[in-house]
């Protein structure tokens, strides 16, 4: 596939999706675009965004993270972000910025743990 | 609107496309860390730039980031962002949170901003630009 910004893996049904690189508005909008078609093409049910390697969350990054999840939703999917620093938490927070749409999670173990509950009570 | 010169800051990055919104807030992430703030005050610092850099580039399409260091009694940060874009119109409701002339966007930069910073200064005008000037204190703890 074409466009491929990350590197993905799928376990069970899940896409697991490390994101390894800097998230300009580029990169974060090609990866919505990957996250979306990979849903469609594996027949994936949960999405899971692992964000211990980012260090800046901004606005418009945290709203295209939501928008997907929210997509991803319409798909039958859920989204779960892992990993979030305490500072850049705290940072989101401090800057009122709500993740509509997203499950939060500490880590890929807890994630899992997540979806698994997410799909049980759908 | 005020004068801001190059000679007076330590940095400068232009912004003039999509990928200087990350190298703006990589240089000053490691402004701020040599002057020795906290993690936590680092990504605050760097996430306002962030902030500061998309607003010139998404509405002005071009202009600088200015840092330096402010040293006083306490040392401080200091950013000034300016551009000669468009301007603002209604510069108190662009300083609300959640307003926003932009499709697909939480209008969370310009309060988020005010929030994460000590001081917040903006001054725009129609046609000629704007200027935001923000400083944030080094805390020794
Ligand atoms: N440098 C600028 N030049 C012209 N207009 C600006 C500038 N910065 C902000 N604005 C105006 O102020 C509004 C609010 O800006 P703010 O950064 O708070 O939110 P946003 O950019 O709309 O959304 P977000 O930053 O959450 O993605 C913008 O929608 C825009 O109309
Ligand atoms: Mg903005």
């Amino acid at each position: 596939m074409k466009d491929r910004v990350v590197t993905t893996i799928k376990l069970y049904n899940y896409l697991i999706v490390p994101v390894q690189i800097e998230l300009d508005d580029s990169t974060v909008e090609a990866m919505q675009r990957q996250i979306l078609s990979e849903i469609e093409e594996k027949a994936i049910e949960g999405v899971i965004i692992d964000v211990s390697l980012i260090d800046i969350l901004d606005s418009y990054i945290s709203y295209s993270l939501s928008e997907t999840a929210i997509m991803a939703k319409m798909m039958g999917c859920d989204t779960v972000i892992c990993g979030m620093q305490p500072h850049v938490a705290l940072t989101l927070a401090q800057m009122g910025v709500n993740m509509r749409g997203i499950i939060f999670a500490q880590d890929l173990e807890d994630a899992l743990s997540k979806l698994v509950k997410a799909r049980e009570h759908s | 609107m005020r004068d801001i010169k190059m000679e007076d800051y330590d940095m400068l990055v232009k912004i003039n496309d999509e990928r200087d919104i990350v190298v703006a807030r990589q240089m000053v992430k490691d402004f701020a860390k040599r002057m020795g703030f906290s993690l936590a005050d680092i990504t605050k610092i760097s996430t306002a730039v962030s902030e500061l850099a998309r607003n010139i580039f998404r509405y002005a399409g071009s202009g600088f980031i200015y840092i330096r260091e402010n040293t006083g009694e306490e040392k401080e940060i200091e950013i000034a962002a300016v551009d000669k874009g468009p301007g603002i119109e209604n510069v108190e409701a662009a300083v609300e949170a959640g307003f926003t002339t932009s499709k697909g966007s939480l209008g969370l930069g310009l309060s988020g901003v005010r929030r994460l910073m000590d001081s917040f200064f903006i001054e725009s005008e129609v046609n000629r630009g704007t200027v935001v000037i923000v400083t944030k204190r080094r805390r020794t703890f």
